[in-house]
């Protein structure tokens, strides 16, 4: 039994952690700032239970985007195949779904894991910058996908064996987010209780200085990129329920620049050696309020997505920069 | 075994690189149980190659390796080595800034407190703690490691590297191991206080671990250890004993340079006392001050001067250096190029608009390597190898280039085929030699020098100072930084001591020489 | 040096110039096998000179800034806003629309400089960003529609016939001389190579980097504006699909050329070939009636390979 003096040294040590998340995470004021800023402006709308749970949608969408490529700018590197992963193991699923029947949504964290290994390896290996490698298999996929579209002579790749996924069995929690959880809970897992967090923090913070420590900067490198591929392709299933058991076809660079914007916004420098997915998640959450909020607001016109999405990256990444300075950077 | 017995001895060790350059000539060092032993050296004297074969990152060519009397094998690797009880600190780069201070106490050596690959949270930062206690470190752990001052990081690097020794042999069962810690100029970064602080830190440790201490710096060698190997080219040409015998600083100093070995090559540059009175002002530096790094420097640079800022590595005098050529900049204080002030933010492109150059013997970080000869050097002469057809439009004329790389390479007498040949490979003294002949055309008023010749041999060494002896009598004032006295005697008339960023005193050559009995 | 022809050494050092010369060779060869028409008419070379001119111009200001070592996502963007701005205005202003779009393109290369140079964003992350702004103005000014231009004076622009070449083809060449030009017989273009090749040292050695990398990022918006002007012109107006499909061909016919991602190796003039190269391959396999995804996967696929194999590692200690 716990003596009331642990207790209440527990107690502390939770309040110290959590004023210690608020101090260094600015997300966490953004957060609180739109929640109040919204709630003022369009109270029924923002507060009505249809957009919480739509908020809660889009929060475990967004995330599943994010929290895979997180690891991989840990390092100081980028990692923006998520959208092909995300497209084109839609496309596997339903190609594969006649064969394999309900076994086939595993090949999406199968894809993944397949995808994260190539880039990590033709990265540390090739040394080709990790931004243009990933954004390049990227668009790869995204092609691949809209050709297995074309060719199948189908108008959406959906697979309606799956709808009982979308059926939540806890009322006002949407499915996506249940399925997302596990997810969220392994990537920090991963960050905060394995020494793989330690270490990518430690490549992206000093590279030469890991290596000098004894570790083998390369194949953590590759790891990382692994995870990455691997949570990314879990997170798709996500996102694929959200989207009723379908995947896209067609590429949108504003679904791109989602993730990296929940990543920036989080607080994740992009130098690397700090943070983790726990600040993308807040960034995540940033991203959906700011979005979920302005669409609510008269005379906002949807059409005009990209430039807003644009301009928030814009502000996000600029926000972002000091850390970035000192180091003359590409 | 008696407490003199050596744990650790490396005898007759030699290394060659690339078949030609001899690192190490028959090199024995021992280290014996509680002790601190110091190898200092010049640059290049081949102290960190020595280290690298303790630490197995080098094999070497020959020699053998003892261990608590008995003969063994030399390490394969840095974790061989570890295993074996010898760890090394090294002098910069160790250090990862973002990490908190238990995760880079025990940075790659998690897989001890793995259970079903989750880390033992509890277990690390407990006996992080209990570590701490043994070592007398105060910091808090959960704090990042950039946020602590320099001297704890160092503490906490050798904390780590103690650590990481005890965890690595108590895996093998040999509890008997001392570890055998190296340090690698382990002062460089630190003030004079911190300095002392991690000296007591370190004879506290003594009690139970041995130090191999790496440096050039001799009064705190002198101070904390117990016995000095002097190496000079390769070769341990003094071995005192400081608990036995009496030596003196000038006397290791001297053995540290050799005297004789260069005496010739400066002896004939003996400074002639040209009076600087009367001569035109350049530079002024005015209470010139960058928070931690240096404060209210001030003095005058005329036309053909060169005033070298001499004193330990970590005083300031290089930083002050890089803020007068732009590459950082200064809070504080007014730089004055005749009588001009110069914004203390503005960029390096500024800086030789008014007229200063810099030049360092950093040829990795100030050369384009994949670039010819002629390229090199007429990135900072485009003046004098353009036309003008039009007013807006200025045109590179090849030929102009050539034959201003042809000159210069005709005038320092570097060694290659022809203006075409790139830079890569040249051997280090002519790649040198293209580095400080680019500004020998375009005649600055003031040349920033930071370890010039830092790397080569006698030879281009000589050529290299004929340069800028010459470039000094043609009225280009200097400025140098060097770690080298040899090297302010040669070139300066005025040599400012600082230490930890403070100017200390202001010598003539002559008063310099004679203090550093050269 | 000189090394001995066809040794290893002397097929390393040159590979980046090699690879797109027999690429080239074998791209025509098997174009004339798979079309025994191709280039036999004068009609399919005009053909082929509307699918590059505009390309070429927009890939020689990529090639700028890849040379520099940086790189620039927002050149398709800021292609397609121009020829929308070109498109939307020239009705009620004529062609002094033409400045109106170029002063917007080079703000556009103003901000990406000014994003790496000022802020350090690393300038793929910058220019992704602009290039999300620049796509949502075209969508705003243009409410999302094709916009026509009838007037031949608008189409003349590009497609008067001179010597039996439409002007555009004299457009893309005097704009590609300029570059080269410029990257090699003045200090401007010896800056850039400098601040590819070693930035450190190009800022010791008093350059001043900042500007230049402003002033690179501007000129590659700059010919982003012009391409996409006369694209406009060439296809007698702009829709919001112009330049979706771009960056992959235009990134690959970069590198095909033989300019590597780590800057200060290459040049505009191998661009030439790159183009030549990834049009022609283009046209070809639209030829063979192949699907326009497939062609871009084939796209990605040689830019990923020829990046990695003309990549100077010589120089790369750390790669990000």
């Amino acid at each position: 039994m716990k003596s009331e003096v642990e207790r209440l040294k527990i107690g502390s040590v939770i309040a110290a952690s959590i004023w210690r998340l608020v101090k260094v995470n600015p997300a966490v004021w953004a957060i609180v700032a739109l929640v109040v800023i919204f709630s003022a402006l369009v109270p029924d709308k923002f507060l009505s239970t249809s957009n919480l749970v739509a908020i809660l949608k889009n929060f475990a969408v967004t995330s599943m985007l994010a929290v895979g490529p997180t690891f991989v700018i840990l390092l100081g590197s980028m990692d923006v195949s998520y959208m092909g992963i995300w497209m084109f193991g839609g496309a596997l699923v339903w190609l594969l779904y006649p064969y394999l029947g309900l076994a086939s949504i595993a090949i999406y964290p199968i894809f993944g894991l397949l995808v994260g290994l190539f880039n990590g390896v033709v990265h540390v290996k090739a040394k080709v910058p990790s931004f243009i490698l990933t954004i390049a298999v990227t668009a790869v996929l995204a092609f691949l996908t809209t050709y297995v579209r074309n060719i199948s002579g189908v108008l959406t790749l959906i697979v309606p064996a799956y709808n009982f996924l979308r059926e939540s069995p806890i009322p006002y929690i949407p499915s996506p987010f249940l399925l997302a959880l596990p997810v969220i809970v392994l990537a920090l897992f991963i960050m905060f209780f394995t020494k793989l967090g330690t270490y990518f923090c430690a490549i992206g913070s000093n590279e030469e200085g890991a290596k000098l420590a004894g570790i083998n900067v390369e194949k953590y490198k590759i790891l990382a990129f692994t995870l990455s591929g691997l949570l990314t392709g879990l997170g798709s299933i996500a996102i694929f329920v959200h989207l009723g058991c379908q995947t896209r076809v067609d590429f949108d660079p504003s679904e791109l620049v989602r993730g990296l914007a929940a990543i920036v916004l989080g607080g994740t420098p992009l130098a690397g050696g700090m943070g983790g997915p726990h600040r993308t998640l807040l960034g995540a959450l940033v991203y959906v309020l700011i979005f979920n909020g302005l669409f609510l607001l008269p005379g906002v016109d949807p059409n005009h997505l990209k430039l807003y999405v644009g301009t928030l990256l814009l502000g996000a990444v600029i926000a972002a920069s000091r850390a970035l300075k000192g180091a003359l950077i590409a | 075994m008696g407490t003199l017995d050596p744990i650790l001895e490396v005898r007759d060790v030699s290394k060659t690189f690339d078949r030609v350059v001899r690192a190490l000539d028959n090199v024995s060092i021992m280290v014996r149980r509680n002790e601190i032993v110091s190898v200092v050296g010049e640059n290049g004297a081949g102290k960190s190659t020595l280290m690298k074969i303790l630490v197995g990152v080098y094999q070497p060519d020959s020699g053998e390796m003892y261990q608590m009397g008995r003969k063994v094998p030399f390490p394969r690797d840095p974790l061989d080595a570890l295993s074996r009880g010898i760890s090394i600190v090294y002098q910069e780069r160790g250090v990862i800034p973002h990490l908190k201070v238990y995760q880079f106490l025990f940075l790659g050596l998690e897989e001890k407190f793995t259970r079903l690959g989750r880390l033992q949270l509890g277990k690390i930062i407990g006996l992080a703690k209990s570590v701490f206690e043994e070592l007398g470190l105060k910091c808090d752990l959960a704090s990042s490691m950039y946020e602590l001052p320099p001297s704890t990081q160092k503490m906490v690097e050798i904390a780590r590297a103690i650590l990481s020794v005890r965890l690595m042999v108590g895996m093998d069962g040999e509890a008997e191991i001392i570890p055998v810690i190296i340090l690698d100029e382990p002062t460089a970064p630190l003030s004079i206080e911190e300095r002392d602080e991690l000296f007591n830190y370190l004879l506290n440790l003594k009690k139970s671990n041995s130090f191999i201490f790496v440096s050039h710096i001799i009064p705190e060698v002198m101070k904390f250890s117990d016995r000095i190997y002097v190496l000079r080219d390769g070769r341990v040409v003094a071995h005192h004993d400081l608990s036995s015998e009496k030596v003196t600083e000038d006397q290791i100093f001297r053995e540290i340079v050799g005297r004789e070995s260069y005496y010739d090559l400066w002896a004939r540059y003996v400074y002639s006392a040209g009076a600087v009175e009367g001569r035109r002002v350049v530079l002024s530096v005015r209470n010139l001050t960058k928070k931690g790094y240096f404060e209210n420097i001030s003095f005058d640079l005329h036309e053909g001067e060169c005033i070298g800022l001499f004193g330990p590595a970590g005083c300031g005098k290089s930083e002050i250096a890089k803020a007068l050529y732009g590459e950082i900049a200064a809070d504080a204080g007014e730089i004055l190029v005749d009588s001009r002030k110069v914004k203390l933010k503005s960029e390096p492109y500024a800086r030789v608009k008014l007229g200063i150059g810099y030049f360092s013997g950093e040829t990795g970080k100030e050369l384009f390597l994949f670039w010819p000869i002629r390229k090199n050097v007429s990135i900072v002469n485009f003046d004098k190898v353009t036309k003008r057809p039009l007013k807006i439009i200025s045109v590179i004329s090849f030929n102009a280039e050539r034959s201003l790389a042809e000159k210069i390479m005709k005038k320092l007498r570097i060694r290659a085929p022809n203006v075409e040949t790139e830079c890569y490979s040249l051997s280090g003294g002519n790649k040198q030699k293209v580095s400080v002949g680019k500004w020998l055309e375009k005649s600055p008023k003031i040349l920033v020098l930071e370890d010039p010749t830092i790397g080569i041999d006698v030879g281009a060494r000589e050529e290299i100072y004929e340069v800028l002896l010459e470039m000094k009598k043609n009225g280009i004032a200097m400025i140098l930084v060097s770690d080298d006295p040899k090297e302010y005697a040669i070139l300066c008339d005025k040599i400012i001591s600082i230490r930890g960023g403070v100017i200390q005193a202001t010598y003539t050559n002559e008063e310099f020489r004679r203090l550093m009995g050269l | 040096m000189a090394q001995a022809w066809l040794s290893r050494e002397w097929l390393q050092r040159n590979i980046n110039t090699i690879i797109p010369i027999m690429g080239f060779i074998a791209l025509v060869i098997a174009l004339r096998m798979a079309n025994p028409y191709f280039l036999t008419s004068w009609d399919s070379v005009i053909t082929l000179v509307y699918g590059m001119s505009w390309f070429l111009i927009a890939a020689c200001g990529l090639t700028l800034v890849i040379l520099m070592g940086s790189f620039d996502f927002s050149v398709p963007s800021v292609l397609k806003l121009s020829a929308m701005i070109f498109a939307v205005l020239y009705p009620s202003m004529g062609f002094s629309s033409i400045i109106v779009a170029i002063v917007v393109g080079l703000i556009f290369g103003f901000i990406n400089g000014i994003l790496l140079a000022r802020f350090n964003i690393p300038s793929f992350m910058a220019t992704l960003a602009t290039s999300m702004v620049a796509e949502g103005l075209a969508q705003v000014i243009s409410g999302g529609y094709t916009r026509m231009i009838t007037d031949p004076a608008f189409r003349a622009v590009s497609t008067t016939m001179i010597l039996g070449l439409p002007s555009i083809f004299y457009w893309a060449i005097v704009v590609w001389v300029i570059c080269i030009f410029m990257t090699f017989m003045t200090p401007f273009g010896r800056m850039i190579y400098a601040v590819g090749s070693n930035i450190v040292g190009a800022r010791l050695a008093g350059v001043n980097v900042k500007m230049v990398r402003t002033l690179v990022f501007m000129i590659c918006s700059l010919l982003a504006s012009i391409a996409g002007i006369l694209y406009a012109s060439q296809i007698q107006g702009a829709h919001m699909q112009v330049g979706v499909l771009d960056m992959i061909p235009l990134f690959a016919s970069v590198v095909v050329g033989g300019t590597a991602l780590t800057g200060g190796v290459g040049g505009v003039h191998r661009t030439l070939l790159g183009v030549l190269i990834i049009r022609w391959l283009d046209s070809g396999l639209s030829m063979l009636a192949i699907d326009l995804n497939v062609r871009m996967i084939i796209f990605g696929a040689i830019a990923i390979t020829m990046a990695i194999l003309t990549i100077d590692r010589r120089r790369i200690r750390i790669m990000k």
